[in-house]
């Protein structure tokens, strides 16, 4: 009675107003456009999944949260730290679609582990670890969480027979239960054969496109560096491909030949773009990925990123809501490169800045003023010695400058590797259905 | 396109001007669903098992009790939930308006003939009892032959296990002074059920797009044979 007194008396007077959390049409960096929530204003806060270093603090992956609001006291700060109580090569993870849950994962152990960052996003929790992919699916290394409605898409790197670079996607719904898995392709479509890697994927919902990239193997991507580099036989399992899969049926509907093995991908997604964009970490290439007037589509390689007889290798790139800037960072000269992508087919780097001895992720928020870095790429892969900088690096942007805005030292802090990087915001003045009616 | 009530632009700037620090937590504008392609023909693909549907019991629109359960299995279902007092016009209208559509659509299918219903769920029982979510279906239950059950709860909390089955978050604004105001948030979805009260497929606003939805219900008929 006291429920239902309470809620006619505060629902019942003014006038009816429904608002709903809209899907988007673009990305803080590079959410699913699934996603609710997007954050349009200044982000309070920035997740980092971050690998455990032996002997660094307690040495297990962690999520550090990070106050990322300069009208807070904190800002700048770590403001809480979830262990996970082991070391997994914690990489990637992605929000639910209705952005309350962070999925993240382990290359190494193969775990995901669930995150509420909804309820306090300040202090997240673990609620849930799932153990479950490699027996559901025989994929090892769950890289890439999509949002998908009421589920999440999870891309692997590798699987459990080999360990090479053969693998999958699986879905699991919001609960954490397995739901399907689907198989990279190795067959011959349009005359190009698959190598049945994967990588990224991202989803443009108005062309029911779902695109896949590819990398490479457990037996690579935990291989010391310095050591893969001079071992040609291991340097042929890198993945060559992307995949154009049907999103409704889940099937594969072109291969692309991208050699160099293609990365992150970012779609253009505001209306009227027919394109997608990568980067080569091999060969140091932007590729388009877009469709003919057949309605087919083509890859093509479209600007150099640095210099890539040096192989600059590549790494993360974050697309502006606009779809005409491209953020490119290239890990071994740890350079932070922004590309003019108003024309796709001839991106024009206009500004680069040396931002660490070695620079992977970049993440920008919705309105480009702030690009936040973190300095991780792989636990095997990052530098040594000095050079071994572990940071996350906050920097404004005015269109033509990175001014730096804070700095975090995670190896003084005794965190570990930084690595993938998810902003959160407080939640405005809401309540749950129960507790408002209770007020 | 979400217009932005201005009774919400002046809260949030209260909130903003009170919170100090707060964060601009944007739901972001909404926008009708493009559909630059032509759906997969029905039967071509097969609909993941999502997740089963959890029995509830909740309120029909004459005031009997009704079991969820009934209400999600003997039939390929869609349910989606609303409130009678939705004005948003990419909100509850815009969701009623396609099922409306839809429904159509499926009446004039003979092989859908009967296997087919429609389920809107109110998402405030408080508001929403049954003489009001009965007053609401009249427009949208005019063929008797065609099953579109509008349901509520006796009281929220029957209401939050099955908002926490289905993974339907829901919000309610408060004004400065911590009062509930009548702006909820939550995320438009649709659930599309197969006879066996098995979630099929999930549509939220970018998935949206009728021909396709037709096309997902088709699959489901073909594949019970």
């Amino acid at each position: 009675m006291r429920i239902r007194r309470r809620l006619t008396l505060s629902l019942g007077i003014a006038a009816a107003i429904c608002v709903f959390a809209a899907a988007t049409q673009a990305d803080e960096t590079c959410n699913s456009p699934y996603m609710s929530g997007l954050i349009k204003g200044q982000e309070d806060f920035v997740h980092v999944w971050t690998l455990g270093v032996p002997g660094m603090g307690d040495g297990s992956d962690k999520l550090v949260t990070v106050d990322a609001n300069p009208a807070s006291k904190n800002y700048g700060k770590v403001i809480d730290k979830v262990s996970v109580g082991g070391r997994g090569e914690a990489h990637h993870m992605g929000f639910t679609d209705d952005r309350k849950y962070l999925w993240a994962g382990g290359l190494d152990d193969s775990k995901i582990y669930v995150f509420d960052v909804g309820t306090n996003p300040a202090h997240p929790k673990l609620v849930k670890t799932i153990g479950s992919l490699t027996a559901k699916t025989g994929y090892v290394g769950p890289h890439t969480f999509y949002a998908l409605p009421g589920r999440m898409l999870v891309g692997s790197l590798s699987n459990s027979a080999d360990k090479g670079g053969t693998t999958g996607m699986a879905v699991y719904n919001n609960k954490g239960e397995f739901v399907a898995k689907y198989d990279l392709p190795t067959s011959t479509i349009g005359h190009v054969k698959g190598d049945g890697y994967g990588y990224d994927i991202a989803v443009n919902p108005a062309k029911n496109a779902l695109l896949t990239s590819s990398f490479t193997g457990w037996n690579n991507y935990m291989r010391d560096l310095g050591e893969l580099i001079k071992d040609p036989e291991a340097m042929k399992h890198f993945g060559n491909t992307m995949v154009m899969w049907n999103l409704k049926t889940m099937q594969p509907q072109q291969i692309l030949a991208v050699p160099g093995a293609p990365l992150e991908i970012r779609w253009a997604l505001p209306a009227g773009h027919d394109w997608a964009i990568t980067a080569t970490a091999l060969t140091s290439q932007l590729w388009l990925i877009k469709r003919d007037a057949q309605g087919h589509w083509a890859a093509k390689d479209v600007a150099a990123i640095g210099d890539p007889a040096k192989v600059p290798l590549p790494v993360d790139i974050s697309i502006t809501a606009d779809a005409k800037g491209l953020w490119v960072n290239t890990f071994m000269d740890g350079t932070t490169h922004y590309f003019d992508i108003s024309d796709p087919e001839h991106p024009k780097e206009t500004y680069s800045k040396h931002t660490g001895a070695q620079v992977n992720m970049v993440s920008q928020s919705w309105d480009g003023k702030r690009v936040y870095l973190t300095s991780s790429l792989l636990s095997k892969w990052d530098k040594k010695g000095k050079d071994n900088e572990q940071f996350l690096r906050a920097f404004h942007w005015n269109g033509h400058e990175l001014t730096p805005a804070f700095e975090i030292d995670f190896a003084k802090e005794q965190l570990g590797r930084p690595h993938h990087m998810k902003f959160s915001a407080n939640p405005t003045r809401m309540a749950s259905l129960v507790s408002a009616s209770l007020r | 396109m979400l217009l932005m009530p201005r009774a919400v632009l002046v809260l949030l700037g209260l909130v903003g001007i009170a919170g100090g620090a707060a964060a601009t937590d944007d739901p972001g504008k909404a926008t009708a669903p493009r559909t630059e392609f032509v759906p997969p023909a029905p039967g071509s693909y097969t609909l993941q098992r999502i997740q089963r549907v959890r029995d509830a019991v909740l309120l029909d629109s004459t005031g009997r009790t009704v079991k969820l359960s009934a209400l999600t299995q003997g039939k390929i279902t869609l349910l989606t939930f609303f409130y009678t007092y939705c004005v948003d016009p990419l909100g509850c209208p815009f969701a009623h308006t396609t099922l409306a559509a839809l429904r159509d659509r499926v009446r004039h299918d003979h092989t859908l003939n009967g296997r087919v219903r429609f389920v809107s769920v109110s998402l405030d029982p408080t508001h929403d009892d049954p003489a009001a979510i009965a007053s609401y279906a009249r427009e949208f239950t005019i063929d008797p032959k065609f099953e579109w059950r509008f349901v509520t709860a006796r009281r929220v909390t029957d209401l939050l296990p099955v908002l926490d089955d289905f993974g339907q978050d829901v919000s309610v604004e408060l004004d400065e002074n911590g009062h509930a105001t009548r702006t909820v948030h939550h995320m438009l979805k649709m659930f599309l059920i197969d006879a066996h009260g098995e979630v099929r497929e999930i549509y939220t606003l970018s998935f949206i797009q009728p021909r396709m939805m037709f096309n997902d219900i088709k699959t489901l008929a073909l594949e019970a044979g």
